[in-house]
């Protein structure tokens, strides 16, 4: 079969760097979250050693990848690894703009085939999970509705408030 | 209708079905181009005759081209030999003769001898396949799996204990070819469990969350004609024309649920099987009103519309509008009523009376939280309309078990 060239859609500049911003913080915040919300934490004890998986937008980016060394997560920045253990790929920018501008749930967008994940189903699903939970502490509750399945009413006031000072504080200061 | 925005549906595969539809067989390998196919079979459905009938409606196949070996679970070191025997014998087209393993190994041959690959899990997961591959054949011989008009595969390695998954729509075989006598034998307790494997299929593609018009009109006649027909050939073995619609019922819903995907009921079976060792089919049988219980509150207008298909215009007329869904989930509780007296008891209604060889109890209830753990590890969880966690997994397993209806106002809406 011919090889064929892959096109690349246009820069789209303010969308790149929404994208861009939006995976950088939720990366941090990923790692806060793995240090202030138990199950976050349990999430990623499962996970084997050096664990690490991306999710961005093909064909080249950006990227937001997170690994886990010595028991300890981190955001490791943007940068694709040679390997990972999962992959969520967004077809494109645009459809990565609303997905992570919330215009298009999570669901939906696999749904809609705009999502491709590679690696081993139970590892992706737990990262999907993981997701979901940074992004109820990031989101005010009427735009978390938008992107997962079910927001989660049945938490305690008490969990909501602390993980939310805890997980912003340590994602801002990357802690 | 819920009309998506946006959707895909694909399935091309040409289908033959008839009473004496694989008497086409020569013609449609010849029109591919192939002569001189590899037969692929487990040692169960040879026993059975079955591939007698088919060499001798095909034209004499070659016995050495015939083989049995597939294991009631697939395995890679049987894909490859497999495919060894392929590539020895310079064969040009596959011919799978059985249930969901014998297709998936058929799948699995396909990819290593289209690649001329030497591991066959260098092609795992979805997207790996970039080209067509050999002509494939398939002849189902069960009415349940709708394996024959799927995109996936799923092997088993089980040196490592791992099972892989492979999805492409190079996988969709070329022909399917649906013949009543293909599952004339099967016995009632075996019919009813693939019967309702199917129904699982059609019912859950109508609800779940990749569901579209496309996958919805499949499914609802699938619905029409396996309703009408799973009982008439439980009673009946040897009904042609209720095989035959079966079979027909089964490949619809299996168009429906490889486009609209599966949810809750299909997530909490396959954990069910796998920790419990319970039939698929049987697993499905039983979870089937739950899946609907569960998830009425997001889809209580499509599931209300399969009370057309299954009772027919008349009844559904009759039925107060906001009666509808719950009388879909009484009639399917009916069905498994009615199956479960016409196998003498075989067929389990809930989790507590499903038996295994010894006649002991296979699910206890301590299992139950093993079997919610389980369920989160598999992907079907993501195409269910209502979101699914540790506790929602255990109650709905906990009224499956004691088959009880479940307490909706329980259930955590998203």
């Amino acid at each position: 079969m011919a090889r064929v060239r892959e096109i690349s859609s246009g820069r789209k500049p303010l969308k790149r760097a929404y994208v861009a911003m939006f995976l950088w913080f939720t990366g941090r915040a990923i790692q806060a979250a793995a240090k202030a919300d138990n199950q976050v934490k349990s999430e990623f004890e499962a996970l084997p050693e050096n664990f690490t998986f991306s999710l961005g937008c093909l064909p080249d980016g950006p990227w937001m990848v997170v690994g886990k060394k010595n028991g300890v997560v981190k955001y490791l920045g943007g940068k694709l690894p040679e390997k990972q253990h999962v992959r969520l790929a967004i077809k494109n920018l645009d459809a990565g703009f609303l997905i992570l501008s919330f215009q298009e749930s999570t669901a939906l967008a696999t749904t809609r085939n705009r999502l491709v994940t590679d690696g081993e189903v139970p590892y992706a699903l737990a990262v999907i999970r993981i997701l979901d939970i940074v992004e109820v502490y990031l989101l005010p509750k009427i735009i978390a509705s938008l992107a997962v399945k079910r927001y989660p009413k049945h938490w305690s006031v008490a969990r909501k408030l602390k993980g939310r000072i805890a997980i912003y504080t340590r994602a801002l200061l990357g802690l | 209708m819920l009309l998506p925005d946006y959707y895909e549906f694909c399935c091309r595969v040409k289908l033959i079905a008839g009473h004496d539809a694989l008497e086409k067989i020569p013609e449609l390998l010849a029109a591919k181009g192939a002569r001189k196919p590899l037969i692929i079979t487990d040692k169960g459905v040879a026993g059975a005759g079955l591939v007698d009938i088919v060499s001798r409606a095909a034209g004499k196949l070659d016995p050495n081209l015939v083989n049995d070996s597939v294991p009631p679970d697939s395995d890679l070191k049987v894909v490859h030999e497999l495919a060894k025997l392929y590539q020895e014998n310079a064969c040009d087209a596959l011919i799978a003769v059985g249930g969901g393993s014998v297709m998936d190994t058929a799948k699995g041959v396909n990819i290593v001898v289209s690649e001329n690959a030497t591991d066959l899990m260098a092609f795992s997961g979805v997207g790996a396949l970039k080209r067509p591959l050999k002509p494939l054949v398939a002849v189902p011989t069960t009415a349940g799996t709708g394996s024959e008009v799927t995109q996936v595969a799923v092997i088993k390695d089980h040196d490592k204990h791992l099972k892989m998954a492979f999805g492409s729509y190079f996988l969709l075989p070329d022909i399917a070819i649906l013949d009543s006598r293909m599952t004339l034998t099967m016995p009632p307790f075996i019919t009813a469990m693939t019967g309702m494997d199917a129904m699982s299929h059609a019912v859950e593609a109508c609800y779940c969350l990749q569901k579209n018009p496309l996958s919805d009109a499949h499914a609802l006649a699938a619905v029409s004609l396996l309703y009408a027909y799973l009982p008439q050939a439980v009673n009946n073995p040897s009904d042609r024309d209720a095989r035959l619609s079966m079979a027909i019922g089964a490949c619809l819903a299996g168009m429906a649920f490889s486009n609209s995907m599966v949810g809750l009921v299909h997530n909490l079976g396959h954990a069910t099987g796998s920790v419990c060792g319970v039939p698929h089919g049987l697993c499905m049988a039983i979870l089937l009103p739950y899946g609907l219980e569960y998830n009425l509150h997001k889809r209580e207008e499509a599931i209300a519309g399969l009370l057309l298909s299954m009772a027919g215009p008349h009844i559904y007329k009759e039925t107060p509008e906001e009666q509808r869904a719950q009388k879909v989930i009484s009639l399917i509780r009916k069905l498994n009523d009615d199956l479960h007296a016409k196998t003498g008891g075989r067929h389990a209604r809930s989790l507590s009376e499903v038996k295994d060889r010894d006649g002991k109890p296979a699910v206890p209830r301590e299992a139950l939280p093993q079997i919610a753990q389980a369920a989160l590890l598999d992907g079907a969880s993501v195409y269910n309309p209502e979101e699914t966690d540790y506790e929602d997994n255990l109650m709905v397993l906990e009224a499956a078990w004691e088959g009880k209806p479940l307490d909706r106002a329980k259930v955590k809406k998203g």
